[in-house]
């Protein structure tokens, strides 16, 4: 059993490799994945894409919401939101999006200018809903939105203000 | 029991569901290894380096062993493997709710779109293992190339 089972991982281990030499999709064999840690740099998830809204960092994040103009949208549930988010936030659960016609929704969700400066985040680099939601929002023609990926982790963790609903674990 | 667990026709059915299951599932990863790398990374749990090496080698694993289960040669390492990778699958997933994850699971397919309910793939894995256990331990050998 385990003969087989070493020789089924060395066929697969040759086919894999192998074939990535001669793949059009062939990555590197040394992924150059950023391991969790966040900085001054704008955290950028590996499934960013060149269309995708821009990545800030804290720096920016903070001097937006010094503007006191930018609208802060936090992409998780409600409870998550509740628990700590950053202060003067919007709740819109990315996961509870309604049915139908997206842009109606966020035109009186939002009820801001499509040009308005939007910035969306979720919790941290453990969670992508920052990002969907800001893919979402410049498909449907908000020009002026950017992803926060380091999130409300981040930002407690620069020792920035929180606004908290409830006391939560931890 | 045992008379159960050793019917051919449940080991049969055993094989087809868990091989074509596994040879579904690395189909789109070994297309888009790059996608597939990506979705491991939201789990957080396989050092960077080792990422697109884990992308490249397991969906072959997965491919190998569905082969293997289904025509029945090499097979009970396959089932071995079987049970591991959907032990580690359950595991990690399993992992993402506990932790609070929201990510798209890169189960089935690269996702790249709306996430994905870890829930959902968590039942399936399980569902699977349930069969994949079955065949651990079956000792019916009818209808494979070889019975080693």
């Amino acid at each position: 059993m385990i003969r087989q089972a070493i020789l089924l991982l060395v066929i697969s281990t040759v086919l894999g490799l192998g074939l990535n030499l001669v793949s059009p999709n062939k990555v590197d064999f040394v992924g150059k994945f950023r391991d969790l840690s966040s900085g001054d740099n704008p955290i950028v998830p590996p499934t960013a894409e060149p269309n995708d809204p821009p990545f800030i960092g804290i720096n920016e994040a903070q001097m937006e919401f010094a503007t006191g103009k930018t609208l802060f949208l936090d992409a998780r549930n409600a409870e998550d939101f509740d628990c700590g988010t950053i202060p003067g936030a919007i709740n819109i659960p990315f996961e509870s999006l309604p049915e139908g016609d997206l842009g109606k929704f966020f035109d009186s969700a939002l009820a801001v200018p499509k040009d308005h400066p939007i910035i969306t985040f979720c919790s941290g680099e453990d969670c992508d809903l920052s990002l969907h939601m800001g893919r979402n929002l410049k498909l449907l023609g908000y020009t002026n939105v950017a992803i926060f990926f380091g999130g409300a982790r981040e930002w407690e963790k620069f020792g920035l203000e929180m606004q908290r609903r409830k006391q939560c674990g931890n | 029991m045992r008379k159960l667990i050793d019917n051919d026709y449940l080991t049969l059915l055993s094989r087809l569901l868990v091989g074509g299951m596994f040879i579904y599932a690395a189909f789109y990863k070994i297309v888009d290894p790059a996608a597939f790398a990506k979705s491991i990374w939201f789990y957080h749990l396989v050092p960077g380096k080792f990422i697109n090496l884990m992308a490249l080698v397991l969906p072959w694993l997965e491919v190998t062993c569905g082969i293997a289960v289904i025509i029945g040669f090499w097979h009970r390492g396959a089932k071995l493997w079987a049970n591991i990778m959907l032990i580690v699958f359950i595991a990690a997933l399993g992992s993402t709710i506990v932790r609070g994850i929201s990510i798209d699971c890169g189960c089935f397919r690269a996702a790249k779109s709306a996430t994905h309910s870890a829930w959902n793939s968590l039942w399936f894995d399980v569902v699977a293992l349930v069969f994949a256990l079955q065949l651990l331990i079956s000792r019916s050998t009818r209808w494979m190339l070889s019975a080693r």
